[in-house]
């Protein structure tokens, strides 16, 4: 306090000049406009030079929050990026010679389209759960295709969804045939390599090779004819020797599937029941 | 100390009289006007009351503006020639001089009051003139209104100083 006293006590003709000096200014600026103007627009000038330094400084601070939001309008655009390109790919898609064979076989027929919901390969029964039930039209045994080939046969329905029983599971038998010499058997799947699949019951004196094209027959109300199943892979005898069993590559990779369509063919109901009552009356027969 | 007192009042009341009635109606040239008021702060004698001086700068200033209604312009100048004046003094009175030793002619000689003289008008004039002025859009006008008008005051402030030392002896 004394240090105080004595500093104000030695300087205090600064104190009185920087007073006056004040009150000097303040009446200069408070009854001449002239000066008033030039000093609010040069403090004006200061204080909005000062104003943004200050908002750089705090733009500066807080950077790591505007980092973060970045981050997430980043990601977000990111996965409407992939799904536009996701969906871009699916519209531009040039169509392989098979799927266009394909779209000319099923003209015609009403074709449901469902997205793959579960899906398995590894197991010997495996099941597909897709995302079109009873409320899209979907019956038990209607065909399943994809863009390269059949899937397999709805096995059960929901009201929104339904189970596909795909070549892939021991108890599919689907009809199909040799596409150049018309043979025709019953393809099935012996529980090992996805892509792979077995035509059985191809007679003795049918005539084909290794590249053949196997397709479906038609001969069941569930596909409609030459639809594409595969090609020839190897050639071998049944066991019990009466017929050819046929190694097929299948068009169908199970483990990439994602979209399908599911076949509703227009006399499929007249149909089944026709084979039903034939059924029945041959059982009556005996 | 009375005497001291309103032989000072005297010259304010004397040199404000004559800015306001007088000297603010010279405009020499369209530009030159004396302000000889500054005289004032050029009396005090060396180691004055700094708080004394101050307070007589401002109140001078303060009536010279409230008569030519330039408000705060001349006190301001005033102000800043009073803080200034009694470190200047004792720069340029000899180091033997006497405590109390009053600026003129008779006690400092004629050429270095003289200097005195030029360096106390420059340093009011150019505050003057730029708490006045207060921008230098028009740095050649404001040149020559501000040595045509610190000509005036120089040469008004020896005259006033002459006839002050005639007058003593």
């Amino acid at each position: 306090m004394k240090t105080l006293l004595d500093f104000l006590a030695k300087y205090y003709h600064w104190l009185i000049f920087f007073i006056l000096e004040v009150v000097s200014f303040v009446l200069l600026f408070q009854f001449n406009h002239y000066q008033n103007s030039v000093w609010l627009t040069t403090a004006n000038a200061v204080v909005g030079r000062i104003d943004l330094w200050e908002r750089s400084v705090l733009n500066y601070l807080t950077l790591g929050q505007v980092n973060e939001q970045l981050m997430r309008r980043n990601l977000l655009l990111q996965q409407n990026n992939d799904e536009l390109q996701r969906r871009l790919a699916e519209l531009t898609h040039d169509s392989t010679q098979t799927e266009r064979l394909l779209a000319e076989r099923l003209q015609g027929v009403r074709l449901l389209p469902a997205k793959v919901v579960t899906n398995s390969v590894m197991r010997r029964d495996n099941y597909i759960t897709i995302s079109a039930g009873e409320a899209d039209g979907v019956e038990p045994e209607m065909g399943v295709v994809s863009g390269t080939g059949i899937v397999g046969i709805v096995y059960m329905t929901s009201r929104h969804y339904s189970i596909v029983m795909p070549l892939l599971n021991q108890h599919s038998r689907i009809s199909c045939r040799l596409r150049d010499s018309q043979y025709f058997g019953y393809l099935r799947w012996e529980g090992d390599n996805p892509l792979h699949a077995v035509l059985d019951d191809i007679p003795r004196h049918a005539r084909f090779k290794v590249g053949d094209i196997v397709e479906t027959s038609g001969f069941s109300s569930i596909f409609p004819p030459g639809i594409f199943v595969g090609r020839v892979r190897a050639i071998s005898n049944s066991d019990d020797g009466l017929s050819y069993k046929l190694k097929v590559l299948l068009g169908t990779d199970f483990s990439r599937l994602q979209d399908v369509c599911v076949v509703a063919q227009e006399f499929q109901t007249e149909v089944s029941e026709l084979e039903q009552r034939a059924d029945s009356l041959n059982s009556e027969v005996q | 100390m009375i005497i001291t007192f309103l032989q000072r009042l005297l010259w304010m009341v004397a040199l404000v009289a004559a800015q306001v009635m007088v000297f603010n109606y010279i405009h020499l040239f369209g530009y030159a006007t004396p302000l000889p008021y500054v005289y004032l702060l050029m009396l005090f004698p060396l180691n004055t009351d700094r708080w004394s001086i101050l307070l007589w700068g401002f109140v001078c200033g303060l009536l010279c503006d409230i008569a030519s209604l330039t408000l705060g312009v001349g006190m301001a100048a005033m102000t800043f020639v009073a803080f200034i004046q009694p470190p200047l003094l004792q720069l340029m009175v000899p180091k033997d001089a006497v405590e109390d030793l009053q600026p003129g002619i008779a006690t400092m000689g004629f050429w270095p009051y003289v200097r005195y003289t030029l360096i106390m008008t420059s340093i009011f004039v150019i505050a003057y003139f730029i708490i006045q002025t207060f921008n230098f859009f028009h740095p050649l006008d404001f040149l020559i209104a501000m040595t045509s008008s610190w000509g005036l005051t120089f040469l008004m402030c020896l005259i006033l100083e002459g006839l002050r030392y005639k007058s003593e002896k």
